[in-house]
């Protein structure tokens, strides 16, 4: 065989042969398992430089993954660059994002996502799904004894340190059995594959673990890629789990069949929030965050624009601790006062029940053996490898002398009060450290946990070239790289669970032995073969009751309903800051720069609606001074609110509810964003921002918009809070052009041939207004087009009746609040052209340079200044009709 | 002895707070060493919903929550005890031989005290701890003596100084500025006592403020008080736990002294603060709370009333609360 990396007859394009070559190449570190091959690369004997002339020596692919290979020759030339570009691509465009708490408030890390699944045999998946499911029983079984006689401590099968003294276990639910008798609905387990070719379990998530929402949108990007692989390998499919769980939560629910399930989340400020929304909208639960939650009389309930909604299920994503700021930490502001009660009373199913963290912890592995062949009477089908806690004596006097080959890990993970420290590795450290490490084991035994180490199997995993290497390796290789693969148990009935077929697999960075999302790490679809039928189940509900037909119409919570109100506001703002600076920026540079009144118009404008910095001499004045201030706020987030300002908002409030969203509606958002500020920043750096580039980036940027708000206007639901949305647009559009109208007047400027045209142009009349009129600059042309048709939806006339009509619908429920917010929007039939139309002479002095007077418009400033004041007042009152249970100002007391 | 205890609490909301839930451990436990004779709670407005149970520990426990606009509240508990004082029992065994029985052997004996040796929010395990409770630790003494000594350390070390720290202020911190209340004390030697392997809980209740004439008033009384309970395993079971006040310097068997009334005991203060809730609105408010303890008719004439009303006034926070003695 040939040295495949040394062939670029090709060129820059990976044909399959090529693709099999690369694979054969790809060998695992010696003493790691290789996953290509399905045994362990023996020690080197020579050097590493002639790894790759062995190649031949190399045992053959597995069948499944020769097999997954060969599926590319069909593919015809879909390079693999070109696939992993795509896919990088579209994990960016579905906002698909991991935030990491070490930047928090910097910008979202894109998920990473690698391009090759890797492949699980159908024996082996068999074994881990045998060993999952019996440590779910085992779990549960120690989760029921702990809460309840804790016979496990008194037979001293389990030290009083890991429970008693495991800042997880939760004293106030001692003695409470959950409602539906099931304390675990999902855990989350990590393995390993050791040299041996068998799974280890190197750690268990009991409390809120992640990863059941992306590894369903790896799954989806991944299957996209390889869809001929996909189709004939006979790959597990995923639906038909989340389908059972969460039928089993609704059975288990107090409310059986009908039970109202949400998802708790910590809100868009947590890592893994994009999950929360993907998966909430997936199962067709309500996302919630705590404060969106009451309880009362011991039950939960959702605030909503319609009032109080029971919820009898919380899928929780918060951590335990935060859960009931009551009885738990007082300085939570995740969780819900009074939950513990209602849990107790039995009112409300938590999955997983509160106060399973202390499953958690490392030391638990070295206990399970025992206690499985205690309480199952079975020995462990899917064991930990070799675990010592240190606070037992004689493991401790085991594990010391073993502490090179081991890990060592803190007994209570995460909990800095309970001595919580980074898991180290024995081989990478000291002679010296190491001993450092023993001394403090020997003092603070009870922390230390040592586990012998395993060396983690390695997948194939594709490099793209990196960026600007010409050489002949620029084609891309196949490497092998260290994984470790969580897989997931969920409920699908009381005290029974099964094994998600596939899972999330964490793929190291290059030379890593830990695989973290944290450290640089990657993420890998898993494909569980089967020999067996591929279940085809799809997530669409088969049979509706009408409880559920009436809960499936989508609440409303107050907090999503006032987020939606501000995302229709900016949205609005930012198409009017689009339109005003790109008028300002034509007319400065277009026919009509010297008109005097035009220019006060638009240096009023643009100070009013904060394009410019405060202070800035107007374009009368300084006309390019004017200008490059308007230009350098266009993406900028300081000083001036301009368009950059209005989109950066526009993203942030769409991000909380982002599970209202389309897809492409997000994806927009984020897109318009992204481009807005990047291309800002690129024309500030060149130090040549000229109008024109302006220009540009702002048609761009409109361009955005017009998707956006079409994705508004037809892309969502109308309930409630698209209601809200649509209200809050209408009352930025009604200040704005009656306000644009009115400065219009004040300074003369829509008296002027360039004005009169700013003007039909800022109210997106221009096309219709020639049509109607032709050349004419007539005021009650302009006035009839402007104020009073029905047709435009720019002119006043439309926004207060469209405005008046959604208020009404809104406040449907209550029928006295909504008549009267929408009598508070001028009636559009009371006006009439003649009375608008009529103007008195302006005394001469206050004329314009021109001579003619064009008179004072008294019934229209009228109208206008009613319009701008309607505007006001009608978003004031609807903040305190429907939001003002939001919740914010939630404290603790104590004394 | 006969004692009865107002403790009366009492907010002020600015602006009148919409909902409100609180958690209060205000009744005296009742057990063979302190009888409960009478209690009721007195909560104004009324409250939505209440209800009464046990923790985890034993005490008694009442959740109470107020759904309509409020911009006062008022608790009021009253309370008449009988109670007992013991003096201290000899115990022989040693403290290290105590420690051994906490540590955890497979398959060994299991003393559920053991829950008192881990750390707690307030008292953590730390190597200061250690080092100003080592002298205490003289090898061979018992338990009981050596908390005697560390009890009587505290009380001639550390200034008693009201205000001087907040209910938050951390164990580590009130230890290294020598200073503080009963709260502060009563953690400092839990936390010396667990660092170092002995089996410790924390006491919240009332100590008699009018004492017998002729002897000193003591510290603390005119609040509710907290100090230490330690645990010894030699000891008949049921009876194994004995109490020091490190603020006064007193101990006894299930108690200081017969004028001190246990109202409940935990980890550390916050599983047994006496009242506690989450409200929403009121941005600021005022807290007033004044306690009285009195022997009771029946047992020689009542004193005056000399509960001291202590007011703190506090700005808007998300946690706020007033320490213990």
């Amino acid at each position: 065989m040939k040295d495949a990396t040394n062939s670029p007859s090709f060129g820059d394009i990976v044909k399959p042969p090529d693709v099999q070559a690369l694979a054969e190449a790809c060998v695992a570190a010696p003493g790691h398992f290789d996953e290509l091959r399905g045994c362990t690369t023996a020690p080197a004997e020579a050097p590493a430089e002639n790894a790759t002339h062995s190649i031949a020596d190399n045992p053959e692919l597995t069948r499944a993954w020769a097999q997954f290979f060969e599926n590319f020759s069909d593919t015809g030339g879909i390079d693999l660059n070109q696939r992993a570009l795509s896919l990088e691509r579209q994990i960016r465009d579905n906002g698909v994002t991991y935030n990491v708490y070490a930047d928090e408030g910097g910008p979202q890390r894109p998920w990473s996502l690698d391009l090759f699944p890797l492949l699980i045999e159908p024996d082996s998946w068999l074994q881990i799904e045998a060993g999952v499911k019996q440590r779910m029983k085992l779990l549960e079984q120690i989760m029921a004894d702990v809460y309840g006689p804790q016979k496990l401590l008194v037979q001293g099968m389990l030290p009083p340190a890991l429970v008693h003294g495991h800042p997880g276990y939760l004293r106030p639910l001692h003695g409470v059995k959950p409602v539906g008798g099931t304390h675990l609905h999902i855990a989350a387990f990590d393995l390993a594959r050791g040299p041996d070719g068998n799974w280890w379990v190197v750690s268990q998530r009991c409390q809120a673990p992640s990863g059941l929402g992306y590894l369903l949108e790896n799954r989806l990007a991944i299957s996209n890629q390889f869809p001929l692989a996909f189709q004939t390998m006979r790959v597990q499919r995923l639906a038909g789990t989340y389908r059972a769980l969460m039928e089993s939560l609704k059975q288990m629910s107090p409310a059986g069949a009908d039970s109202h399930i949400a998802l708790l989340t910590p809100g868009p400020y947590n890592e893994t929030y994009f999950e929360h929304a993907y998966l909430a909208r997936y199962l067709g639960l309500t996302l919630v965050e705590g404060s969106d939650l009451i309880v009362r009389d011991e039950r939960l309930f959702l605030k909503t624009l319609k009032g109080l909604v029971p919820v009898h299920g919380l899928l929780k994503r918060v951590d335990d601790e935060y859960l009931d700021p009551l009885e738990l930490r007082p300085d939570s502001t995740l969780g819900v006062p009074g939950l513990l009660q209602a849990i107790r009373a039995g009112n409300v199913l938590v999955a997983n029940a509160p106060g399973s963290a202390f499953l958690e912890s490392p030391a638990l592995q070295g206990f399970l053996p025992a206690l499985s062949r205690h309480l199952l009477g079975e020995e462990l089908k899917l064991p930990a490898s070799p675990t010592w806690w240190c606070g037992e004596r004689s493991a401790m006097e085991d594990a010391l002398p073993q502490l090179r080959d081991c890990a060592i890990k803190p007994t209570y993970p995460g909990s800095p009060s309970h001595g919580s420290f980074d898991t180290v590795m024995g081989t990478s450290l000291s002679p010296r450290t190491l001993d450092e490490w023993a001394g403090r084991i020997l003092r603070q035994s009870e922390e230390h946990t040592v586990q012998a180490y395993v060396p983690l199997s390695q997948m194939p995993t594709w490099q793209m070239p990196a960026a600007g290497v010409e050489d002949h390796e620029s084609k891309g290789r196949i490497l092998p790289r260290s994984v470790v693969l969580r897989v997931f148990a969920v409920s699908d009935g009381p005290q029974s669970w099964r094994v998600l077929p596939g899972g999330l697999a964490r793929v190291a960075g290059a030379g890593a032995e830990i695989a973290s999302m944290q450290r640089g790490g990657s993420s890998a679809d898993v494909w569980a073969l089967t020999r067996g039928e591929v279940d085809k189940t799809t997530l669409l509900q088969p049979h509706l009751t009408p409880a559920s037909l009436a809960l499936r119409k989508r609440l409303v919570t107050s907090r999503a309903a006032e987020n939606l109100f501000w995302l229709g506001r900016y949205t609005e703002r930012a198409e009017n800051a689009i339109r005003l600076a790109r008028l300002t920026l034509e007319c400065l540079n277009g026919e009509d720069q010297s008109s005097l009144p035009l220019l006060a118009w638009l240096s009023k404008m643009a100070v009013t609606n904060t394009l410019v910095l405060p202070g800035v001499p107007s374009a009368a004045l300084a006309r390019r001074v004017f200008e490059r201030s308007l230009i350098s706020s266009l993406g900028s987030t300081e000083g001036a609110t301009s368009v950059g300002y209005y989109l950066r908002a526009l993203k942030m409030t769409g991000a909380t509810v982002r599970e209202r969203l389309s897809q492409e509606h997000w994806r927009v958002i984020v897109r318009a964003e992204e481009e807005l500020f990047s291309r800002c920043a690129e024309h500030t750096q060149s130090g040549d921002y000229s109008p024109l580039e302006a220009l540009r980036v702002l048609k761009n940027t409109s361009d955005h918009m017009a998707a956006i708000t079409g994705a508004q206007t037809d892309r969502m639901t109308r309930d409630d809070g698209w209601r809200l949305l649509s209200i809050g647009r209408h009352i930025e559009r009604l200040s704005f052009l009656a306000s644009a109208l009115l400065r219009g007047l004040e300074t003369g400027s829509v008296h002027t041939d360039g004005g009169f045209e700013a003007m039909i142009a800022l109210f997106d009349s221009t096309i219709t207004f020639h049509a109607q009129f032709q050349q004419s600059r007539d005021m009650a042309a302009l006035i009839d087009l402007l104020v009073l048709d029905r047709d435009n939806p720019r002119s006043l006339a439309w926004v207060t009746h469209t405005l008046r009509g959604r208020l009404a619908k809104l406040a449907a429920s209550e029928p006295d609040v909504l008549c009267a917010l929408s009598l508070r929007v001028p009636d559009p039939k009371a006006w009439s052209l003649e009375q608008l139309c009529e103007s008195h002479p302006i005394p001469a002095s206050a004329g314009d340079e021109s001579g003619n007077n064009p008179g004072y418009y008294f019934a229209l400033n009228d109208l206008l200044l009613k319009c701008t004041a309607a505007a006001f007042n009608v978003s004031e009152e609807i903040s305190t009709t429907y939001f003002t249970h939001s919740g914010k100002n939630k404290q603790s007391l104590g004394t | 002895m006969y004692l009865q205890i107002t403790h009366a609490t009492r907010y002020d909301y600015l602006p009148a707070v919409e909902i409100a839930q609180h958690m209060a451990y205000l009744q005296p436990v009742s057990n063979q060493f302190q009888k409960l004779l009478s209690h009721s709670l007195n909560i104004s407005p009324t409250p939505t919903q209440m209800t009464q149970t046990l923790d985890v520990f034993g005490n008694p426990r009442c959740f109470f929550s107020l759904q309509s606009p409020h911009t006062v509240l008022d608790v009021v508990a009253h309370s008449v005890v009988h109670t007992v004082g013991r003096a201290l029992p000899l115990s022989l065994s040693s403290w290290e031989q105590t420690r051994e029985q906490y540590r955890y052997q497979s398959g060994g004996h299991f003393d559920a005290a053991t829950e008192f040796v881990f750390a707690s929010p307030f008292c953590p395990r730390a190597p200061e701890f250690a080092a100003y409770a080592r002298p205490s630790f003289v090898p061979g003494l018992s338990v009981l003596a050596v908390a005697q000594d560390l009890m009587q350390r505290i009380h001639t070390d550390f200034i008693y100084e009201s205000q001087s720290t907040e209910i938050n202020t951390p164990a580590l911190v009130a230890l290294a500025q020598r200073k503080g209340v009963c709260q502060d004390f009563a953690h400092i030697m839990i936390a010396c006592l667990r660092t170092l392997g002995i089996a410790a809980r924390y006491v919240s209740g009332y100590l008699l403020t009018q004492p017998a004439p002729g002897t000193v008033k003591l510290k603390g009384s005119d609040a509710s008080h907290a100090w230490v309970a330690v645990y010894s395993p030699d000891l008949p079971p049921g009876e194994r736990w004995c109490d020091f006040d490190p603020t006064n310097n007193r101990a006894g068997w299930h108690s200081p002294g017969e004028d001190y009334v246990t109202l409940a005991t935990g980890r550390d203060f916050s599983d047994v603060s006496p009242i506690r809730g989450v409200i929403h609105g009121g941005a600021s408010h005022t807290l007033t709370v004044g306690v009285t303890v009195e022997p009771a008719p029946g047992d020689g004439p009542a004193g005056p009333p000399c509960g001291r009303p202590r007011i703190g006034h506090q700005n808007q926070s998300q946690s706020q609360s007033q320490s213990q003695g």
